[in-house]
């Protein structure tokens, strides 16, 4: 954003447009935030036709085929439409500030967190120097969003589904923010841009491939805790149909409720790009020398990819089970890691 | 240390077992989808598959053999008889009724009624449901009184 913030007085100049020194640093994040706007409702609209897409060969069916020609590529841009123009429903014994607050809340979290996000050396918002940190600082008030939305409903689905999203969020709050220790420890940086350039030199460089796998097996964590707190299946307790309706958004239509979609699928681009800029060496190649945007996005792509085979591969886990594997799994083997890591920086 | 050995396995079991279940959806990923296009592309029916009836009105001898021989009595035949020559006036089949049995095609001596491969007869109303297979006629007023319908 700086080097935009740089570059843009020249270009307005050039354009014959005069505008005060003092605003042009305030059109910079404009320009900035739009774009990650754009780029967040894009890839969501693309993710769930991918994922429909998927859901469907995974069972032997074809997924959408009929909206805008043969692969129903346009589906997402009609359910987007729908959604646009539904009815916005507030319950009457609702709490209406609060319940138009949580969605806000929650597309808030995802929406900052990309201010950070790596997909190229030049291509990112801002290099903060605690980027990871203040990533997963802000994607916590995507929880409280999450619990409005459940309180504010009135409604004992909504709150069930709050409940059990607050509980899981929580707990996988603590194996996601210590599986990103052992990379801190290595990298010797919080910033995201350092931590991938510590990365450079071919794909044995990887944090991943590390030996002795300290961070392979907490780039596993970090990936299995990132899908809980973006309550995807199998930790999609929060919003388990088959039990609570739709969890805490049961209540929501329209456009309130497609921030949450919106939020749940530009989640799951965050979480996969964070992993891949953490543990799969970011924007660097897989041979030495190699490195772009692609890369990081083709990296983002397979884990979201996974995500979605995850998805359709395991069924629903209890909620005994959700908080069993949080903190008496992940939590202590995530533990082991740090300290594994953290002695072998000792040295 | 029993207690031990079962989380790890367990641990390991948990991830082991995941990844086998991946293997097989990935599998099935690739596989060749089962859907069928339906209204797109319409499915051919197997050979001897029992749908709506295929009447072959020349051959008809006006027997009332079939519509006996149904046991649901769906079938309403009016013939003409002048002579040798036979006018099949009616041939009416209720699909609300009909349950697609085969027993009329079988006592049928001209082999004039078979089950067909249709199967998209749905209409709106009861009356959509009886169709009527003989082509319809005018018939004269001292045909109209020798006219015989066999009654449901």
């Amino acid at each position: 954003m700086s080097e935009l913030a740089a570059v843009l007085p020249g270009v307005l100049e050039k354009a014959g447009w005069s505008v005060p020194g003092g605003l042009v640093p305030v059109l910079a994040m404009f320009i900035c935030a739009s774009i990650v706007a754009a780029a967040m409702g894009l890839s969501a609209a693309v993710l769930v036709w991918a994922e429909r897409k998927l859901a469907g060969h995974f069972q032997c069916r074809l997924g959408p085929v009929y909206v805008g020609g043969k692969f129903g590529w346009l589906q997402s841009i009609a359910d987007g439409i729908k959604l646009l123009l539904k009815e916005d429903i507030i319950p009457a014994d609702a709490d209406r500030p609060l319940f138009r607050l949580a969605p806000y809340l929650v597309v808030l979290g995802v929406f900052l967190a990309f201010i950070a996000f790596p997909v190229s050396e030049k291509l990112m918002v801002a290099d903060l120097n605690i980027g990871i940190f203040f990533i997963l600082a802000v994607l916590t008030l995507e929880v409280f969003g999450v619990i409005l939305a459940g309180w504010a409903s009135n409604n004992k689905w909504a709150l069930l589904g709050a409940m059990r999203a607050a509980a899981q969020m929580v707990s996988y709050e603590i194996p996601m923010g210590l599986a990103i220790l052992p990379v801190v420890v290595e990298a010797q940086s919080l910033s995201l841009k350092s931590i991938v350039a510590a990365q450079s030199g071919g794909m044995l460089r990887w944090y991943v491939f590390q030996p002795p796998f300290f961070m392979g097996v907490s780039f596993l964590i970090f990936f299995l805790a990132g899908l809980a707190s973006l309550k995807r299946a199998p930790f999609d307790l929060p919003e388990a149909e088959s039990e609570l309706t739709a969890g805490f958004h049961t209540e929501y239509s329209g456009m309130r409720f497609s921030f949450f979609f919106m939020a749940e699928y530009a989640g799951m681009i965050l979480v996969s790009g964070l992993a891949a800029a953490l543990y799969l060496g970011g924007w660097h190649g897989i041979l030495p020398g190699q490195s772009g945007a692609m890369w990081f996005l083709l990296k983002t792509a397979f884990l979201v990819f996974v995500m979605i085979w995850l998805r359709w591969t395991l069924p629903r886990l209890r909620i005994d089970q959700v908080v069993y594997v949080g903190w008496k799994v992940l939590t202590p083997f995530v533990l082991a890691c740090v300290l594994g890591q953290a002695l072998m920086a000792y040295k | 240390m029993t207690a031990v050995r079962t989380y790890f396995s367990d641990v390991f079991m948990g991830l082991w077992t995941a990844l086998v279940g991946m293997s097989i959806t990935l599998r099935y990923l690739f596989s060749k989808p089962v859907t069928e296009m339906y209204p797109d592309v319409k499915p051919r029916t197997p050979t001897r598959y029992r749908g709506i009836h295929v009447f072959e009105e020349e051959k008809c001898i006006g027997c009332y053999v079939c519509a006996k021989a149904c046991p649901v009595d769906c079938i309403e035949i009016g013939v003409v008889r002048k002579g040798k020559e036979i006018k099949i006036t009616k041939f009416d089949i209720d699909y609300q009724k009909c349950m697609f049995c085969d027993l009329c095609c079988e006592p049928c001596p001209a082999h004039c009624i078979h089950m067909g491969p249709e199967f998209e007869k749905a209409s709106f109303t009861r009356k959509g449901t009886i169709l009527q297979f003989a082509t319809p006629k005018t018939l004269t007023e001292e045909e109209k009184k020798v006219e015989k319908v066999a009654r449901k």
